[in-house]
């Protein structure tokens, strides 16, 4: 049957430039631009130095995207990383307070965030009939519970110095040392998804699980790593938390995962699995940063900042229906 | 039979962006008549009845009804011309009842007040018409796809339909059920409905059509009667040229032993199975739809797993939890539903042919390696001749043909495969592919390959299988020799009635 017909199938990749500018990711770089303008135009204070300033606050959340960019990849969700945070955090104080030195702190958080992840991913593989949305959503009223439970009634915990944890709130530079942590992260998350053969399982099983599990891929597995790897993030997020605030309470993180979650569908990973890329959601999440530190510097309440970015979200999630809508009508005609 | 004609179309062209989708086509209805309308997969059959039932208008030619001449502009004035079509897959909401399935969008209400009483009558009436053995308060998504057809039959009658447009309605039925399915056209035939039906199954036809209408690239061919026309000269007509040879069984001299399966059970699916395939033999596993087949293979290749009993590949004993252990061993299973299970219809064609060696390409197992990838799925893309411009073309751009050798292709792939277990490989192919997957079946058994067939389809059991296990309520009843074996046999063996187990071998 070989060369039957002697018809060739090209095999040569596509040049990737053009359709690189023209796809999602190039219009975020726009849209940062925009929001650059928009924040000089509005506030005197916006510059570099100020905007890297004001950063840090708004890092620690981050983290945790790589690790929700795997999962919604996947076509799973997980709610409870806000808790996660919590819970971590909370438990590390108290160490750290206990008089534990700076790299057990770290560990106890990190290692709370990750036994979480893996309580996630146990559940979402136990009870396969179930959305993980709704067993998130138990997860995360247990965790934050836990956590309530442990502060009893004063709410919160304040953490004494711990040496070591100063130093993560400092800067190299004009930037946070949060920042090239994140950076980091973000270049390693981003070869694992594009370039390892993890990734492309990710992808499969996203696209299509059941045609992934016919071609070999342990489906479950590649779950319980990818909740357990969010639920590890959630515990770094949980350490520069810590950092810029030290101490918890029982509403710390609370509301991150749905941050988290729309910086990753503004980005344009779909929430159906198998589409998108970390790049759109590392630089959907830098102009959500941008937006909020300048509105926050003119003293725009935080409300309205969330109606801002609830419509910018809507808008991104529409655009492909609109100019798939378009496109339509033009053949027609 | 007199030339009284219900519906008669002339010179119908349909343009779509860059394709001429139906090309200056004719098409004659007589009242009373059941008319296949037949041709390979883009031949515009579909389009044809789109057009038929007004969701496409077409650009060019006339379209008479009862000798006048109509303008659908919507599928609203094709139903309210008496004209409804019944889908491959019924488009019905599972959710909801029978008898609301069937009134849906002309309820029966009087001011403003559904009449449920009266609904529930109508419905019974039309489903006893039918012979339908299932309650009209029951849930549609408990029936069977055969049932839901019926309902959407019912639904049909309900609107005073005058034509019915069956579109590959024994696709996903068993032969019973075809079998049902084929009393209730000849009931509609009787009553004076008229019948258009699409299907790839020669055996429909025969059944069933009294005349035939073929298309091909958007052209048509001709119309024939049913009795009238030679099989051979049919499919030359569909194809556009000759087949000689349907089914280029090659004599290969069977090898070792390569696979073994012994008193494989799983409880409530199939019992005490035993089978075997040797190097360079093509074995049928066959059967009612039903009767456990495809659970026997999936449990052997690891996508589920077996109660107990063993699977020798080579004479070892495999342990099997995963569909990776089963093809580390070189077992594979090219699954029944190539869209749902065998292939990720976004991606390209060559990410789905080396996903199931991304481990072995990648650098240090870890890292992809794309270019060797990209060469890999070139090669075994072009070995079985598949019909794309590139690697990169999404899978779901391909017909169905296509995308069983993107299947096959990734079997191949994998170096160390021994067995191949293809089900239904040739199910929504149309005739030209069909004997093209057959003629690679062929070529890979005279390869060596060990190649295990489950078909419902009788003539290629017949014509590629060296020998035929037939399977009837999870236990297998029989191994049928190439050669002596005759369709009665196999179905008697299919049935329940059999009783004893007859085994010949070559």
């Amino acid at each position: 049957m070989a060369g039957k017909s002697g018809r060739a199938i090209s095999a040569a990749p596509k040049d990737g430039l053009r359709s690189r500018i023209l796809s999602w990711e190039g219009a975020l770089v726009l849209i940062f631009l925009a929001v650059q303008i928009f924040g000089v135009s509005i506030s005197p204070n916006y510059n570099f130095t100020n905007v890297l300033r004001e950063m840090p606050k708004y890092l620690a959340e981050i983290f945790m995207l790589f690790g929700m960019a795997c999962i919604l990849i996947l076509g799973d969700i997980d709610i409870s990383v806000g808790s996660i945070v919590c819970l971590s955090a909370t438990m590390a104080c108290f160490a750290g307070n206990a008089g534990a030195p700076f790299p057990v702190v770290v560990l106890v958080c990190l290692g709370i965030g990750l036994l979480c992840g893996m309580v996630n991913g146990f559940l979402a593989i136990k009870l396969q009939e179930l959305p993980t949305m709704i067993i998130t959503l138990g997860t995360q009223i247990i965790f934050r519970g836990i956590a309530e439970v442990t502060l009893k009634s004063g709410g919160s915990v304040s953490m004494e110095d711990v040496a070591g944890l100063m130093q993560m709130g400092k800067k190299l530079g004009p930037f946070p040392l949060s920042l090239f942590f994140v950076v980091l992260t973000a270049v390693i998350f981003s070869v694992l998804l594009n370039r390892t053969v993890f990734g492309r399982e990710l992808y499969a099983v996203g696209a299509n699980k059941t045609a992934a599990y016919y071609a070999g891929i342990e489906v479950q597995k590649d779950r319980f790593i990818c909740y357990s790897l969010l639920g590890g993030l959630a515990g770094v997020c949980g350490i520069f938390l810590l950092a810029s605030l030290y101490g918890a309470n029982t509403t710390t993180g609370s509301g991150f995962e749905m941050e988290v979650i729309a910086m990753c569908v503004f980005g344009g990973i779909a929430t159906t699995g198998g589409k998108g890329n970390l790049t759109g959601a590392f630089i959907a999440a830098f102009v959500i940063v941008c937006i909020r530190i300048a509105l926050g510097q003119r003293n725009i309440n935080t409300q309205l900042i969330l109606v801002i970015i609830g419509a910018m979200l809507i808008i991104s999630v529409l655009l492909p229906t609109i100019s798939n809508g378009l496109r339509a009508k033009k053949q027609k005609r | 039979m007199t030339e009284d004609i219900i519906l008669k179309l002339e010179g119908i062209t349909k343009i779509f962006p860059g394709v001429r989708a139906l090309d200056r086509v004719h098409f004659e209805l007589r009242r009373g008549e059941v008319h296949a309308l037949m041709g390979e997969n883009g031949a515009g059959k579909s389009t044809f009845i789109k057009v038929i039932t007004g969701v496409h208008a077409a650009e060019e030619g006339k379209m008479y009804l009862d000798g006048r001449e109509v303008h659908f502009r919507g599928p609203g004035d094709a139903r309210d011309a008496g004209i409804a079509a019944v889908y491959q897959h019924p488009t019905s909401y599972p959710e909801l009842s029978v008898t609301e399935n069937i009134f849906i969008g002309h309820q029966l209400s009087r001011g403003g007040i559904i009449q449920w009483d009266e609904m529930n009558k109508r419905a019974e009436e039309l489903l006893a018409g039918l012979h339908a053995g299932f309650r009209v308060t029951e849930e549609m998504g408990a029936l069977s796809v055969a049932q839901q057809q019926m309902v959407e039959i019912a639904k049909a009658l309900s609107m005073n339909a005058r034509i019915i447009i069956l579109d590959e309605p024994t696709a996903a039925l068993s032969r019973t059920e075809s079998e049902e399915l084929y009393h209730i056209v000849d009931q509609l035939r009787e009553s004076g409905i008229s019948v258009i039906f699409i299907s790839h199954r020669m055996e429909d036809m025969y059944r069933l059509a009294n005349r035939v209408t073929v298309f091909r690239d958007s052209r048509y061919i001709g119309t024939y009667e049913v009795d009238k026309i030679p099989e051979s000269d049919l499919i030359k007509a569909m194809v556009g040229r000759e087949i000689t040879d349907m089914y280029p069984k090659p004599e290969v001299k069977p090898g070792k032993e390569l696979l073994r399966l012994e008193k494989l059970s799983r409880t409530g699916y199939f019992e005490d199975v035993s089978l075997h395939v040797r190097a360079g033999e093509i074995v049928g596993l066959t059967g009612l739809v039903g009767a456990g087949r495809t659970e026997v293979m999936e449990a052997a290749c690891g996508i589920t797993r077996a109660d107990s009993g063993r699977v020798y590949l080579e004479g070892r004993e495999l342990t099997i939890r995963r569909p990776a252990d089963a093809m580390k061993a070189g077992l594979i299973l090219l699954p029944e539903d190539r869209q749902k299970q065998g292939l990720i219809l976004s991606w390209g064609l060559g990410r789905n042919v080396t996903l199931p060696i991304r481990r072995e390409l990648a650098k240090g197992g870890v890292f992809n390696d794309e270019k060797k990838e990209r060469e890999i799925a070139k090669k075994h893309l072009e070995e079985v001749d598949t019909k794309a411009v590139s690697i990169f073309d999404p899978v779901s751009f391909l017909s169905g043909g296509n995308q069983q050798k993107v299947v096959v292709a990734k079997a191949l792939a994998q170096k160390n495969m021994k067995v191949i277990v293809m089900d239904e490989p040739t199910k929504g192919v149309d005739v030209g592919a069909k004997a093209e997957i057959y003629m690679i079946m062929g070529e890979l058994a005279g390869r060596g390959y060990g190649i295990l067939m489950i078909s419902s389809e009788m003539p290629e059991t017949l014509g590629m299988c060296d020998r035929i296990y037939v399977m009837c309520k999870g236990r297998v009843t029989g191994c049928l020799s190439r050669g002596e074996v005759t369709q009665e046999e196999i179905l008697s063996l299919a049935m329940e009635k059999s009783a004893g187990w007859k085994e010949e071998r070559g």
